[in-house]
């Protein structure tokens, strides 16, 4: 059996972020399942843009998993989109 | 801004169970003339009769010596003027009085007039430098002993230190460790010994290093007041701090290329203006995620930049922390830390601020602090300049 690939997490860092809700992102050692956080490679990021598009419907913090960019994400919310990332 | 710059400290610890000193030191810039004078005043006794004897003197001394008068009527002035000791019936301060005076050719003019103090120590890097010393008898009415004034003129170039103390320091350990005290071969010794350890250390450093050192030769109980100052002439260090992205976008290879053009630390705060540079330095950008905390986003890492922060939310905790003069030891290591760090190891520090509009900014729900670009950068000017001192520029792009 081949090794599982990670999955690229990008926490943005951006001041719009960081403020509401970001910061307890950055705490992913702390809430993670070990298993989920095992199968994840996470990384910070200057901004995703997120904030700036005009007719945006999520709003921040925002996270980037693989290649979809999830609006509106707190700890709970990241357990669970990680959980189905790794499994998938 | 200068080519050159004269960096000088003073460390200090009174006579043990004092709680004022009686050695006192005085620094003025006049930066229209380009022109330091510093005091060093060692006042009979010690306590608050020293003290006030010492005050007197040096800011006697410190007037005068930006005047244009002759340096002996000086002198005469301050002895006639002082008060007299009520038990030893004398009135007698020692002073030491250096006229720094940056000449155009990368040089400093040093006039050094000193009366009764151990004589200064000149060091050009690590080496020790002997210079001659005018002797000049003042021959003044009612002396009660023979005062001769020690005048000379130096020229000191770049990497030339002059380190300038009271008799506490040749006098450490009298009796103690050592049975004539440390003397001034002693010191002299130890701070060459500092120097080549350390060939780029800070007035601040040296001075606290020579203090510290008298002071455990005195057992941690001086039995005088320590005091030491240093002068060191050295080339400015320089820091960029840039911030915010620049109004429109085609200004954005022009910012580029004056960060690239500066010599000194460069340090970006912003997100978006990190992204700018990564993307025209086709240098890649990385989260440190090991150093941020709940108050500031992480530090980020680029080649070419020494430092990158957020932008924002740093830059109004680093002005608050250098208004409240907050020591680096006590801070948290985050970016904050990193920044002030930077601020507190440069001498002249320019910033490029970007007129952009962050949009993501105007949201009514986000604090408060995150204020307008513009009035925090003249937040962390004004903290620069009037609590640390530092020079500092700006221009908007």
């Amino acid at each position: 059996m081949g090794k599982k690939e990670k999955v690229r997490v990008q926490i943005c860092v951006g001041t719009a972020c960081f403020v509401q809700g970001g910061a307890d992102l950055l705490l992913y050692n702390e809430f993670l399942d070990p298993a989920v956080l095992g199968g994840c490679e996470i990384e910070g990021v200057s901004c995703l843009g997120g904030c700036k598009e005009a007719e945006a419907k999520d709003r921040p913090p925002y996270v980037r998993i693989g290649e979809k960019v999830y609006g509106n994400v707190n700890q709970e919310m990241l357990c669970r989109l990680l959980a189905e990332a790794t499994r998938a | 801004m200068n080519d050159l710059f004269i960096d000088v400290d003073y460390a200090q610890i009174y006579k043990d169970g004092q709680k004022i000193g009686g050695d006192v030191f005085l620094l003025s810039r006049n930066p229209e003339k380009d022109q330091i004078v510093c005091t060093l005043s060692d006042g009979l006794g010690s306590g608050v009769k020293a003290n006030v004897l010492a005050s007197l003197t040096a800011r006697m001394a410190h007037k005068l010596s930006f005047s244009p008068m002759d340096l002996t009527r000086s002198a005469r002035i301050i002895m006639n003027t002082l008060p007299v000791c009520k038990e030893r019936k004398i009135s007698y301060a020692t002073f030491t009085i250096a006229d720094l005076r940056m000449l155009p050719s990368d040089q400093v003019a040093l006039n050094l007039v000193e009366y009764d103090n151990p004589p200064a120590l000149a060091f050009q890097g690590g080496r020790s430098v002997q210079w001659d010393i005018e002797h000049i008898d003042l021959q003044r009415d009612g002396a009660f002993k023979k005062e001769v004034l020690g005048h000379s003129m130096l020229t000191l170039p770049i990497g030339s230190r002059l380190v300038i103390f009271s008799d506490g320091v040749t006098q450490a350990g009298m009796g103690k460790s050592l049975p004539l005290g440390w003397r001034l071969d002693g010191v002299r010794e130890f701070t060459r010994n500092q120097i080549e350890a350390n060939p780029d250390i800070s007035s601040h450093d040296l001075a606290q290093a020579i203090v510290c050192r008298a002071h455990s030769l005195d057992r941690l109980s001086a039995k005088d007041d320590i005091t030491c100052m240093v002068v060191y002439v050295r080339r400015p260090r320089r820091t960029l701090v840039v911030t915010g992205p620049p109004f429109t976008k085609e200004h954005d290879e022009q910012l580029v290329q004056k960060i690239k053009d500066f010599e000194g630390r460069k340090i970006v705060s912003g997100g978006t203006t990190a992204q700018i540079v990564s993307r025209i330095m086709q240098k890649p950008l990385k989260v440190d995620m090991s150093c941020w905390s709940a108050q500031v986003p992480p530090c980020s890492m680029m080649e070419g930049i020494d430092l990158v922060t957020e932008g924002m939310l740093t830059l109004s905790k680093v002005a608050t922390a250098l208004e409240q003069k907050k020591p680096v030891r006590s801070m948290t290591n985050d970016a904050v830390k990193k920044f002030i760090q930077v601020m507190q190891e440069s001498d002249q520090v320019h910033f490029i601020v970007g007129t952009k509009i962050n949009e993501a900014h105007q949201d009514p729900s986000i604090p408060v602090e995150i204020g307008i670009r513009r009035n925090l950068i003249g937040r962390l000017r004004r903290a620069l300049e009037d609590v640390y001192l530092k020079e500092t520029s700006q221009e908007y792009i």
